[in-house]
């Protein structure tokens, strides 16, 4: 069993890089000036920000995903892996683990940052419920993971970096769009996007483990 | 990588643990394997053996199929037809224990960019079996064996070519493995370095690794091979030293012979009956083809016999060998 090892590598290379850099403080940053200048929405800052994190980081996350499998596919840089006791599923699931945990732990920024916003700034603090937080939570966590499972299912199914970026600006970034149409259809079940974000999220992946583990690399 | 002599004895408890049963017998065997890619057919029912701690080379030309066989002896190809097996043991759905065996280094070496020298070593020798301990002793050893200690902390990103190719030697010998599996592990570098790795070759086969690698540097091949396979068409064409090789093709036999400028180049009857011709090919310098069915040891006896008798001063005589280029060009027909 190497996904830990393997885990903590990716996490290792992820959270240094610049691209992590711009979602854990370029992001929450640019959510809270972007709210300031549209403060007029009626919506607490915490939950505007967590909203845009989770829309554009999961974007950023689901292409950093897709391209860095690419052109890791495409340089054989797995070969060494894959020669060694190693499972092919194991090498995908650290990454996708690995990229899910920096962008949600930029979402947390984001909301953190949002909060404080509403209790010092906005006077809209008082609006915001516990389980309007975790109805926010629920569905920054849903979205994220559909975006990086898709990113992932994208990489190891695409021939070019260029077809990669086309898919995961037009599917990928949709199909996160399956965890917030059920939070608008049933208002009253704030979980519920979590459902459809764990079917989605478990099923990109089943399908990119099994096109990895079927691909001569 | 001066060092190679000093520092080659690897320590022992750098080998990962592997079961006695697979290091015995014939060391890796081929056969009947063929691998199709769609409807072209890129090895074709080949079948051979290695020894154990042998430096087999896998030579042939361009598309022949030797980085097919690599890769499916390595597991990276899985979908062919036939038996590969390692010590008697068939390589396909193979556990752990096998993959432990071998130490692969691919054409092109990659790793992840954002990865040090350290931490590329340090990860691919934890997923070999080998402990956090062990490997803060073992790498730098690997290293200083390699002759790039000083490139430990770099990313790879900063390394040239060459140095990752010698990383990518380091991750395939750093667990010590009784099996290396190597792609045309010189293509790419420097004379020094290719005599460096010669040398390691060389050095690992003493400790008793089995040495499996492809190359088109021949002369590199001729250098430090036991044994030869040359592949062509996906086909084995043969597989044995290189005195069989030479044994197998039908030879010229010739003689070069070095006269002193102002003697004369005369030979009795007797002797010019042994030969099917002589070409001066330069000022003193004669080729002399010799009859097929005569014995070469002889017909040079004879020369000299001769070449005394008939007055010539010699300077020098010796048969000529042909190298592994020639033999090899022979064999495959000019191709590649």
């Amino acid at each position: 069993m190497n996904l830990p090892l393997l885990f903590r590598d990716e996490l290792n290379g992820f959270y240094r890089s610049k691209v992590m850099l711009v979602l854990w403080i370029g992001l929450p940053a640019l959510s809270m000036i972007l709210y300031v200048a549209e403060p007029k929405t009626g919506i607490p800052a915490a939950v505007f920000t967590s909203l845009l994190v989770g829309s554009i980081g999961g974007t950023i996350a689901s292409a950093m995903l897709a391209i860095s499998i690419i052109s890791e596919r495409e340089r054989h840089v797995y070969d060494l892996f894959v020669i060694r006791p190693v499972r092919r599923r194991d090498i995908l699931l650290s990454k996708f683990f690995a990229v899910y945990l920096c962008v949600v732990m930029a979402g947390i920024l984001a909301l953190g940052l949002g909060l404080l916003a509403d209790y010092e700034f906005t006077g809209l603090a008082k609006g915001i419920s516990y389980q309007n937080l975790e109805s926010a939570m629920i569905l920054l966590l849903s979205s994220l993971a559909i975006s990086c499972s898709a990113g992932i299912l994208i990489g190891v199914y695409s021939p070019s970096v260029l077809v990669g970026v086309i898919l995961v600006l037009y599917g990928g970034n949709q199909a996160s769009a399956v965890a917030i149409l059920p939070a608008l259809i049933y208002e009253s079940y704030y979980w519920f996007p979590l459902v459809p974000g764990v079917a989605v999220s478990a099923l990109l992946l089943v399908g990119a483990i099994l096109i990895f583990n079927a691909r001569q690399l | 990588m001066q060092e190679v002599r000093s520092q080659s004895n690897h320590s022992l408890s750098a080998r990962v643990a592997q079961p006695s049963n697979l290091l015995d017998g014939g060391f890796i065997s081929f056969q009947s394997v063929t691998k199709r890619f769609w409807n072209i057919v890129a090895l074709d029912s080949i079948s051979f053996e290695l020894r154990r701690g042998e430096i087999f080379a896998y030579i042939g030309p361009n598309g022949a199929g030797k980085s097919t066989t690599i890769k499916i002896l390595v597991g990276l190809i899985t979908d062919y037809e036939g038996l590969v097996t390692v010590g008697g043991r068939s390589i396909r759905g193979s556990s752990g224990d096998l993959h432990k065996l071998l130490g692969y280094l691919p054409q092109k070496a990659a790793f992840q960019d954002w990865r040090t020298v350290d931490q590329a070593l340090m990860t691919f020798g934890k997923l070999s079996g080998l402990s956090s301990s062990n490997l803060r002793i073992r790498i730098p050893e690997v290293l200083r064996l390699l002759g790039i200690a000083e490139t430990r902390d770099r990313k790879i990103a900063q390394l040239s070519g060459g140095t990752i190719q010698k990383v990518g030697m380091a991750q395939a010998i750093l667990h010590n493995p009784p099996l290396l599996v190597l792609d045309e592990p010189v293509a790419g570098l420097d004379p020094a370095s290719r005599y460096e790795f010669k040398e390691l070759f060389r050095s690992l086969r003493n400790e008793g690794t089995t040495i499996f690698f492809s190359s088109h540097i021949l002369s590199d091949v001729q250098d430090v091979a036991d044994r030869i396979g040359i592949l062509n068409h996906g086909q084995v064409l043969h597989v044995g030293t290189f005195d069989e090789l030479r044994r197998k093709l039908t030879v010229p036999k010739d003689i070069e012979v070095l006269l002193a400028k102002e003697s004369g180049q005369v030979l009795p009857e007797e002797v010019l009956a042994l030969l099917t011709g002589i070409d001066v090919v330069g000022p003193g310098r004669l080729i002399v083809h010799v009859r097929p069915e005569e014995d070469l040891d002889a017909t040079i006896n004879a020369l000299i016999d001769g070449f005394r008798r008939g007055g010539s001063q010699l300077r020098g005589i010796r048969p000529i060998e042909p190298n592994l280029e020639e033999l090899y060009m022979r064999f495959v027909g000019g191709v590649g």
